[in-house]
């Protein structure tokens, strides 16, 4: 018989957006806690992209944006599976009653509005602390819920750049450059999750919930704690010097046969030099005095990364991979889009699951992002369509009657279409 | 805020009570304990002897400054930048594992110890005498997470890899970086770091499973599979339509005015969203130009971005980075700027939340760390005892704990001193 999910007696209500707060809630929501995403009808989570959005944008299936483009979102879909959709409008009277309601069944509640949005609307931790005594409330505006920047709003990639990661990251001799995802966002999500999991532990203790200010900007700055020391102790900025490492060499990305093809080389000590450079059947450049102490060949890093191209230029990534691994020296392809789905070692782990979502078919998705003995971990259904699962909440697990439903739906209150969607 | 180093045991926190068995060394393990620590998990920090962690071994460090400096060329060992803060609040335990003393008081940590986190390469723990099933034996309810570069199964299992390989084999690396140039790893270890964050809410969720049930688990978690599970749409577009992400620069993927652009001081993020706040930009910029009805679309400013760009550059190279980024804030868009550790280290928000945290290390004396990456603020009515979420103590010196420990597990002083210290 299967044993049950680890989370699957916890309930959160989750008003959350974008990516950091629906990070969080995933990473739950596949080990079986019961994830209500709660939308509004007018502003749904803007991942599921605009209400008439243009052809060929290729977050779609098959660049085709469909009849309803809102449930067949990318973006959307690979972070809400295995949640439940509602909507509800917090602006109407019945609206709030019906939210009260689901928050006195709630464990957490958690949301990333922009600081105070909530408050606006009547709802702030004490109050809904009097609806839910040991709630648990998770609120992750950019900046947290005080200081001076408290109203202002950031995106991911802007957090990469408040956090100090950006400053860091570019090719030597250049500026910044920005990653090309917005790492703000899983950090923050990931951070959350756990501490989340800890309260919920001192709440199992204690009886007693709590509030969580979530600082999306603190919270991406915890990643760069040891630059940070390192500037007091040196009074040195990092330098950004690519791919390259301060302390040995060879240590970079290199061009191999085929467009855009690139394979990464780490060596770790002088034994994996030699052994590379036997490798590269150069045996007589690990006694070549420029490179054969790691200080000479920081110091003559530009001729040494020349003579690795030169070698692998013409070369096929992986080939050049195995050979290398073969001698335990580090290296890998960088890995494109195909390369990641086809591939065998995620293939065997299951790194990426096949899920059948109702209006886009079946697709790759990734999956969990770790395995348990006793109790994997999966992706249980598909993201929700919009409102897919009102029924199933607001009567089921809620109670309403068939009437108040109705009343709810013909007031707009709740649906499956948009009534409106901004786009941020 | 400023805490001082004052006692070694552990009385606080939301953790309080969980006993963690870390065999963690260098980045994602550590990083995995040290959030349990910091959240007043007692965690024993089992290291060998004479070297230890070889992160303390890494620089920047307060060591290298002394090489510099001929009077003072000792190595310590205890002052490696991201050594002393991956580590704050752990105890050291210097034990050698293939000894069978040192393996039989580390067997004996174990049975009473909730979680045993590692990361040494697939099969080490095994040849240690110390896998998941011959621990499940002496501890049927030990959380075990092992975390490791491509996981405990699959093709690769025994493969290297170093921080750039795994943000290639991650998928991330192909997408960062300019069209025309070789992909880029970021500056800070954000795989490592953020599958450490992960690894964190695994084992609490074991954790929680194994207290209700009685029944602990194996955690597998790789590095190279946290780094694809947060591609977000760089994987879903090409899942979905087959067509590739790809590398774009400073400029937002599919957007303009999104990115980072060079100002007077520096670098600052402009940030076209909210969409509907863009017709704000022109009044920021003192250009009118800006309002034209092209650019008033995502898909516009897309179209037109050298256009774009070119308007708005004098503006920015004439303003200040903090200047620009407020006035952005302030017309409630969400501009951003390219922050130093300096310009970190003195924010104004982060000031005004007591973010940084004070820690006095023996060796490396007073240093500023960064402070919880999220919040959680007990009530104040709370009944209970515990007085603050997260407990910050220095990084234990190397053995620093030996002697407490392992009289606690009743060892008499002459079998601590041969325990403890023996390298063979």
């Amino acid at each position: 018989m299967d044993k049950p999910q680890p989370l699957k007696n916890l309930r959160i209500l989750d008003l959350s957006r974008i990516w950091a707060g629906p990070y969080c809630t995933k990473l739950m929501a596949d080990m079986g806690a019961e994830v209500l995403k709660m939308e509004s009808l007018r502003v749904y989570d803007s991942h599921r992209g605009p209400v008439n959005p243009a052809r060929g944008v290729v977050s779609y299936p098959d660049a085709e944006p469909g009849e309803e483009p809102w449930n067949r979102n990318g973006w959307f879909n690979c972070l809400h599976m295995s949640k439940y959709g509602i909507t509800l409008e917090l602006t109407e009277k019945l609206g709030r009653e019906t939210f009260e309601q689901l928050v006195s069944i709630s464990d957490v509640v958690i949301e990333n509005f922009r600081q105070g949005s909530l408050e606006r609307l009547g709802y702030t931790y004490d109050i809904l602390k009097g609806i839910r005594p040991d709630l648990i409330y998770v609120s992750m505006p950019a900046f947290g819920n005080s200081g001076p920047w408290q109203k202002y709003v950031a995106y991911g990639i802007g957090q990469e750049q408040l956090s100090g990661m950006a400053y860091m990251t570019g090719y030597t001799n250049d500026g910044p450059m920005k990653s090309g995802i917005n790492h703000g966002d899983p950090i923050t999500g990931s951070h959350a999750a756990g501490v989340l999991l800890a309260a919920l532990r001192y709440r199992r203790r204690t009886g007693e919930g709590m509030f969580i200010d979530v600082s999306q900007q603190e919270s991406a700055v915890s990643l760069i704690g040891g630059p940070l020391l390192a500037y007091q102790m040196t009074g040195q900025e990092p330098d950004r010097i690519g791919n390259r490492s301060p302390n040995i060499a060879p240590h970079n990305c290199y061009p191999c046969q085929g467009e855009d093809r690139w394979v990464t080389i780490a060596i770790k000590s002088d034994q994996e030099w030699e052994l590379l450079a036997k490798s590269m059947e150069a045996e007589h450049l690990s006694k070549d005095p420029r490179f054969s102490t790691n200080a000479s060949r920081l110091a003559n890093e530009d001729d040494l990364d020349a003579l690795i191209k030169e070698w692998t230029s013409n070369k096929d990534a992986y080939e050049i991979t195995e050979l290398l691994q073969y001698h335990g020296i580090s290296a890998m392809p960088v890995f494109r889009g195909p390369d990641l789905l086809e591939n065998p070692h995620y293939r065997d782990r299951s790194t990426f699951v096949e899920v059948n979502h109702p209006q886009v078919g079946p697709k790759m998705y990734p999956g969990m992002p770790w395995k348990m003995s006793e109790t994997p971990g999966l992706v249980h259904w598909a993201a929700p369509t919009l409102g897919e699962h009102n029924y199933q909440i607001y009567h089921e697990l809620l109670g309403l009657s068939e009437t108040e439903i109705g009343r709810l739906e013909k007031s707009g209150i709740i649906g499956t279409k948009p009534t409106g969607s901004r786009i941020i | 805020m400023t805490y001082i180093a004052h006692s070694d045991i552990a009385q606080d926190g939301l953790l309080t009570g969980v006993k963690v068995i870390d065999l963690t060394h260098y980045i994602a393990g550590p990083y995995c304990t040290k959030l349990l620590a910091t959240l007043g998990a007692e965690v024993i920090k089992i290291e060998r002897p004479v070297i230890g962690d070889p992160m303390r071994h890494v620089g920047p460090s307060l060591d290298q400054i002394g090489e510099d400096n001929e009077s003072t060329t000792q190595r310590s060992g205890e002052t490696g930048a991201w050594f002393l803060y991956l580590n704050t609040s752990k105890k050291s335990l210097t034990l050698n594992l293939k000894n069978p003393q040192g393996h039989e008081a580390l067997v004996k940590l174990i049975e009473s110890a909730d979680i045993l986190v590692e990361n040494f390469a697939p099969g080490v723990m095994e040849r240690l005498g110390l896998s998941y099933d011959s621990l499940k034996s002496i501890n049927p309810r030990l959380v075990m997470t092992s975390i490791s570069n491509f996981g405990e199964s699959g093709p690769y299992r025994d493969w290297k890899a170093a921080e750039i390989n795994l943000y290639a084999a991650g998928g991330l690396m192909n997408i960062t970086g300019e069209p025309e140039q070789e992909p880029l790893k970021e500056g800070a270890p954000l795989a490592q770091l953020g599958a450490g964050q992960n690894a964190m809410v695994a084992t609490l969720a074991a954790l929680t499973y194994a207290e209700d049930y009685d029944e602990g688990q194996h955690i597998d978690l790789s590095i190279a599979e946290y780094a694809t599970n947060i591609l977000e749409n760089a994987l879903m577009q090409y899942s979905y339509s087959g067509v590739e992400y790809s590398r774009v620069g400073n400029r937002g993927y599919g957007r303009a005015a999104w990115g980072i652009y060079p100002c007077q001081d520096g670098y600052v993020g402009i940030i076209a969203g909210p969409d509907q706040r863009w017709p704000q930009v022109s009044h920021i910029m003192e250009r009118e130009e800006l309002a034209d009805p092209r650019f008033e679309s995502r898909q516009g400013r897309l179209i037109n971005a050298d256009e774009v760009d070119a308007l708005m550059l004098p503006w920015l190279l004439d303003h200040d980075k903090v200047d620009i980024f407020k006035a952005g804030q302030d017309e409630g868009l969400g501009f951003s700027y390219v922050a130093s550790m300096q310009d970190i280290l003195e924010m104004e928000q982060l000031e005004a939340r007591d973010y940084f945290i004070t820690i006095e290390h023996p060796v490396a004396g007073k240093l500023k760390y960064p402070g919880p990456p999220i919040s959680p603020q007990l009530n104040d009515s709370s009944s209970a005892s515990l007085k603050s979420a997260w407990i910050y103590k220095p990084a234990p010196l190397l053995g620093q704990h030996s002697q407490e420990l392992l009289s606690e597990l009743g060892y008499s002083t002459n079998e601590i001193n041969q325990i403890g210290s023996s390298e063979k």
